[in-house]
């Protein structure tokens, strides 16, 4: 399982970075963590002409916080994401997604931008920016653009970035006050891909929700949110019969995937019970986070 | 009364001599292998499960710089000596023999099938030579499942058979069958199905072989469990005399059955070194150990239980299907051992038993620790069938059922006596441990609670190497040999055919020598893995501990013996008069008379000998078992299944065993709850998964799931005072039993927990999917 | 691409082609074969090294990626044939049967007790829960972690 033979190229800057996109287009791959890209190199799956090794530019790096907003570097390691005290404080969703991706070593070298422009649908990050509607800042010869979550995911790993482009930033919303969240995932093992994930966002105001959010992972070839389970939601107390009718509805219309590791009827069993967990967890947070 | 010999070692778990290397990364597995001008070998494989090839161009291949050679089927059987499998040959269980080529030539038979080898500067560059290489392939409709491989309209694997059957229908009966079941109470029928899912070692397959074209001789490293097997088929594959070739091995990364005797890509690298002057090495995969090398326990049973109304097993008619997969492996020869073994430890008065062995288009059936195991799961799953059918308790209807220990013994309705077995004991120390009442009562809250926890409980014995057959001469795994020396600078030397791959031989063979001898344990050194200087031998069949304990015993009392008898020419005294103990020779109660062993050994060496002084201070011992047994145990688990996701955590497990004695407890525990984890593997995660045209589905280990620390609980093992059956050597194996017995336990506490839901399981894997399907049929009545 | 990083301590130059991994760059350029290849696609955790002080599946980096780094692999840790405590616990713990999958064990679990000096079993079980083992059923290799964390505690 050796990496089949490939040019290289390891950019300093993102100029440098978007000028060899604008030169090879679809025929590189931008390396940035390499804990999805290797293995698909590896295994002679992906077969580009080049890699643009992105680890070398320092200014992809780093989170900060600005006018209601957590900027995150998109080379910044999956680990410092999760040892942050800020989107610990601010992003609390993605704190609660952060550990179950892989294990310690991919959080290593993995990195918040490299999984998001990955985007495997069963992973945890991509329904994390789902359900939070983060914006993808990308970059080209040409300037910045800004790319809502909604249009960021087009298709099973496949996002509208162009081939000339280059995330460089990713941007969540910090969480208003009163938001619990709960990422809920049916994995195999500890570790493993979501079979079925959740990231589930609760916000209370006065004991009713003023904002639900309810992210897919895994029933889809993209992360999918359930609507009409956050419209039946919104402005509603919490309960455990809402919650089961917000389970019903969102998983109704789902048709999800068959593989391996479950049915397509599996697949919506497991959703549904992941609603139900998932809404129990976000709204017992959200309580404790009342101030 | 004999018992455990427990001097200073045995029965010690004395810290492993492997360790100090082991952890600090100097072991040296076949892949560390660096030869000078060596050359790496990858192998061309057939994404078709079933297809004729018309025609392999290895042109391109050959021109890409680094390439040295890329050769193809045909060449291959231009290189070596066509003929079957040496290992089947030894060991087949009957029936036609396949003809085929080393290579795939005319035809592909699964989907990773090997039609031709590149070898380059580098792996890396043998795989870019190979997807130059151009293969047409002709389609033909694959074989992807044992009741088609039965149609004779199944288009045939092989040229020479006429059909997919390779071990033709044949059916046994043992006591009075038919009339067991005419005057049975009940009757009950039922279908068990075994998944296919395999052997996985952490290292795969492979080899380094070296032809000295000058002196004739191949060398080949390799990673396997007997390299006198490997010897034997690398020879004759390539022609040469015995004598030629030169096996060895040095640390090897797991096999658990895998790795015996020599695979067509070893077979194929060998012919290649030789045919281009330079070493070449092949090491597989993780994706060529998943799809190519081999697979195992894929069985069909229809069973008929003949019972009565108060639990009593009277007899069993079982037919079986075995899946050998495409290219002759072990499967042909489970059946007989399958067979043997069902009447198990209990009272069973007849036994019918009909086989059938089917080719397919999956990758070869290969032995997979404790091959014939599922004869424990088809009768395990009966009995709790049974159990749930008269609404006995599991515990009772095994206690029920176990047969007494009686003096002379009872014999298996299949044949062998059923001599030391401790079943009672250990399903009563299971019992005691576990506490069934306090459990029952739990599950009754959590159930009120909507939590569905179970208890299943599992009980078995292996051949280890089992009692000697009443007309038999010696022991049925053959007897062990070792050779044994005292060097020159005082250190005992053990020279084994045994080839450890994680057994810790050679700790536990020294901690009984060096007790047997009378020197420290550090004074023992176990010499391993090369043709040219141990005798024949292999590590397989849990027979170890038995025999070449046992060898190890009777040798070192036979080299003490040589010892003494010269020292006894040296110390001027009678050899019954000395003993040897911490390493010195002396008369007894006469320490200042002490002699150093190492002082004897120089000055044999020296050539200080009196007239009539054997100086040569070496045996070659041999043991054919001795009054040998069995082994076996009970084994209870706790299984938690939310009902919701499907998932099940194993929240405790308990093993009762009795292996005889101990050399070294914490290499029988390892040994224990490494196959307890790979039966809870195979239950809740691992499959080798085809799709109806032959694709394979679990080519990574995203897909092929391996158990993790975090899927395996605490196993708590209790270890039952023993019977002891000989003077000598009670040692008795333990490496296949947990992968035996684990499956139907794991399955017994799910279906418990599942009983609210009317589920009854005929299944071995039950992932997350599965077990909600269950409940759902079950619920809607099906 | 000439690249130069530090290893076990000492400074290593070279130039292994861009698609080498790690991995193989530490066996095959530097013929540090303690580090094992167990599956080659960042699964088993046979090929964990530590890097900067992480723990890294050296699979799943290429070699020039770890130009100027800071690599311990498992030959770095008892580099005067000392056995470290770790590896002292472990073998005192009987925590390993084939070895192929220790060298990764070791130094994820070495990782883990530098940032988690009192972990416990849970904490050990998860962590190590992206290594596998296919011998011993984890339980001696967590009994040798618990082991050395404790020896540490009364050092």
């Amino acid at each position: 399982m050796k990496l089949p033979p490939v040019d290289y190229e390891a950019p300093t800057t993102v100029s440098e970075a978007v000028a060899l996109l604008a030169e090879h287009q679809d025929e590189a791959s931008v390396l940035a963590g390499g804990q999805s890209l290797i293995p698909l190199l590896a295994l002679r799956l992906a077969r580009p002409a080049v890699l643009i090794d992105i680890n070398g530019i320092d200014d992809l790096s780093g989170v900060s916080a600005a006018n209601g907003w957590v900027a995150i570097g998109a080379m910044t390691r999956e680990y410092v994401a999760e040892d942050s005290g800020t989107v610990a404080g601010a992003v609390p969703l993605l704190a609660a997604a952060l550990p179950l991706i892989g294990h310690e070593a991919i959080r290593s070298r993995g990195t918040i931008g490299g999984s998001l422009a990955h985007a495997d649908p069963a992973a945890e990050l991509p329904a994390v920016a789902r359900a939070l509607e983060a914006e993808f800042v990308v970059r080209s010869q040409a300037g910045e653009r800004v790319i809502q979550a909604a249009d960021w995911f087009e298709g099973y790993l496949t996002t509208s970035r162009h081939p000339d482009e280059l995330l460089v930033t990713v941007r969540f919303p910090a969480a208003a006050p009163g938001t619990g969240v709960s990422f809920q995932e049916v994995a195999r093992r500890h570790g493993d891909y979501a079979i079925a994930g959740l990231a589930a966002s609760l916000t209370l105001s006065g004991g009713a929700i003023s904002d639900a959010r309810l992210a897919f992972a895994g029933l889809s070839d993209v992360p999918v949110r359930a609507a009409s389970a956050e419209d039946l939601l919104a402005g509603e107390g919490p309960s455990a019969e809402l919650f089961d009718e917000a389970a019903r509805r969102a998983t109704e219309d789902i048709d999800p995937p068959a593989d391996l590791h479950g049915s397509s009827d599996y697949r919506k069993k497991v959703a549904a019970a992941l609603v139900r967990r998932g809404l129990r967890a976000a709204a017992g947070n959200a309580a404790e986070r009342q101030d | 009364m004999a018992g455990i010999v427990a001097e200073r070692y045995t029965g010690a778990s004395i810290n492993r001599s492997e360790d100090p290397r082991i952890l600090t990364g100097s072991g040296q597995y076949v892949d560390d292998i660096k030869l000078p001008g060596m050359l790496h070998a990858a192998f061309v494989r057939s994404p078709m499960a079933h297809a004729r090839v018309l025609s392999v161009d290895v042109s391109a291949a050959r021109t890409l710089p680094g390439v040295v050679a890329a050769f193809t089927g045909a060449d291959l059987e231009a290189m070596t000596v066509p003929g079957p499998d040496q290992l089947t040959v030894l060991t087949g269980g009957g029936g036609p023999t396949p003809e085929y080529t080393l290579l795939a030539t005319d035809k592909v038979r699964f989907a990773g099938d090997p039609l031709a080898v590149v070898i380059a500067e580098s792996r890396y560059l043998a795989e870019d030579g190979c997807e130059l290489v151009v293969v047409e392939y002709d389609d033909l409709p694959p074989v992807t499942n044992a009741s088609f491989a039965l149609d004779p309209g199944s288009p045939p694997l092989f040229g020479n058979l006429g059909d997919n059957i390779v071990r033709p229908h044949s059916r046994h009966e043992f006591g009075d069958v038919a009339a067991t079941f005419a005057h049975a109470d009940r009757v009950t029928d039922f279908r068990i199905d075994v998944h296919r899912h395999q052997n996985v070692p952490m290292e795969g397959r492979g080899c380094v072989a070296s032809y000295d074209a000058d002196l004739g001789v191949m060398t080949f490293y390799t990673a396997t469990q007997s390299v006198h097997f490997s010897k034997i088929c690398v020879a004759m594959r390539l022609g040469m005399e015995q004598d030629k070739v030169r096996v060895l091995a040095g640390d090897i990364g797991g096999s658990f059955g895998l790795k015996i005797g020599a695979s067509r890509e070893e077979l194929a690298a060998a012919a290649a070194a030789r045919a281009i002057g330079r070493p070449v090495k092949w090491v597989e995969d993780r994706g060529e150990n998943l799809t190519a090398s081999g697979q195992a326990r894929e069985e069909s049973f229809d069973v008929r239980a003949a019972v009565s109304n108060d639990g009593d097993l009277l007899g069993l008619d079982v037919k079986v299907v075995i899946d050998t997969g495409s290219y002759p492996g072990m499967g042909t020869m489970i059946p007989g051992i399958m067979e043997e073994m069902l009447p198990g430890p209990y009272k069973l008065a007849a036994l019918g038993f009909e086989s059938t062995a089917v080719t397919t288009n999956k990758a070869p059936y290969v032995a997979y620790r404790g091959p014939w195991a599922s004869e424990t799961f088809v009768r395990e799953r009966a009995l709790d069938l049974i159990a749930k059918d008269l609404g006995l308790d599991p515990l009772e209807i095994r206690l029920r059922n176990a047969a007494p220990r009686t003096d002379p013994p009872g014999f298996m309705i299949t044949g062998r006596p059923l001599i030391g077995v401790t079943t009672r004991e250990s399903l009563e120390r299971v019992a005691q441990v576990v506490d069934f009442p306090a459990f029952r009562r739990r599950q009754a809250e959590a159930r009120a609670r909507g939590r569905y926890l179970g208890i299943g409980l599992a009980t078995f014995i292996e051949a280890a190497p089992g009692p000697r057959s009443p007309d038999a001469a010696g022991d049925s795994a053959g007897g062990e040999s070792m050779r044994l020396r005292l060097e020159e600078d005082g250190i005992v030397v053990l020279f084994t055919g045994q080839m450890p791959h994680g057994q810790s031989h050679q700790t536990t063979l020294a901690q009984v020598a060096a007790d047997e001898f009378g020197v420290p344990f550090e004074q023992v050194r176990v010499v391993v893995g090369d043709t040219a200087v141990v005798p024949f031998g292999f590590t397989g069949g849990s027979r170890s501990a038995t025999l070449t304990g046992g060898v190890a015993l009777h040798g070192a009392r036979q080299l003490k013996a040589k010892v003494l008898d010269f020292a006894s020419h040296l110390m001027e005294a009678n050899a019954q008069d000395l003993q040897i103990t911490d390493g010195s020779v002396w008369v007894r109660g006469d320490p200042a008379s002490a002699i150093t062993v190492r002082e004897i050994a120089r000055r044999a060496a020296a050539g200080e000998f009196a007239a009539g002084a054997d100086a040569n201070l070496e045996v070659e011992a041999a043991f054919d078992g001795g009054e040998a047994g069995w082994s076996g145990g009970s084994h209870c688990a706790i299984v938690d299944v939310d009902i919701e996701t499907g998932l099940v955590t194993v929240e405790r497990y308990v093993v009762a065993e009795d292996c005889g004695a101990l050399i070294n407890p914490a290499v029988v525990e390892g040994q224990i709850r490494g196959g307890v984890a790979q039966g809870i593997g195979a239950v809740l995660l691992e499959r080798s998964a085809y799709d109806e045209d032959g694709n394979f589905q679990s080519a990574t280990l995203m897909d092929y799931l391996m158990p993790t620390a975090c899927d395996i609980p605490r196993i708590e093992i209790e270890h039952l005072q023993t019977v002891p059956l000989d003077t000598d050597v009670n040692f008795r194996g333990v490496g296949e039993g947990g992968m035996i017995v684990a499956p139907p336990t794991v399955v017994s506490a799910i279906e418990d927990a599942l009983s609210p839901f009317g589920v009854r399981i005929h299944e071995q894997h039950l992932p997350p999917a599965r077990i909600l399907e269950l409940v759902a049929a079950a619920d809607s009545g099906q | 691409m000439d690249i130069t990083l530090r290893i076990n301590g000492a400074t290593w130059t070279g130039s292994p082609a861009a698609r080498t991994t790690l991995a193989d760059f530490l066996r095959e350029d530097l013929s540090l074969t303690g580090t094992h290849l167990g599956c080659e696609h960042g699964v088993c955790g046979a090929c964990t090294v530590i890097v900067d002080g992480r723990p890294v599946r050296s699979c799943l980096m290429l070699a020039v990626q770890a130009a100027g780094r800071e690599v311990t692999t498992i030959e770095g840790l008892a580099p005067d044939g000392e056995l470290g405590t770790l590896q002292q616990a472990m073998w005192d713990s009987h925590s390993f049967q084939c070895g192929f999958c220790t060298p990764g064990f070791v130094m994820q679990a070495t990782a883990l007790l530098s940032a988690h000096p009192d972990a416990d079993e849970q904490q050990i079980r998860e962590a190590l829960a992206g290594n596998i083992c296919r011998c011993t059923g984890y339980q001696s290799i967590i009994d040798g972690v618990l082991l050395a964390a404790e020896r540490a505690r009364h050092r």
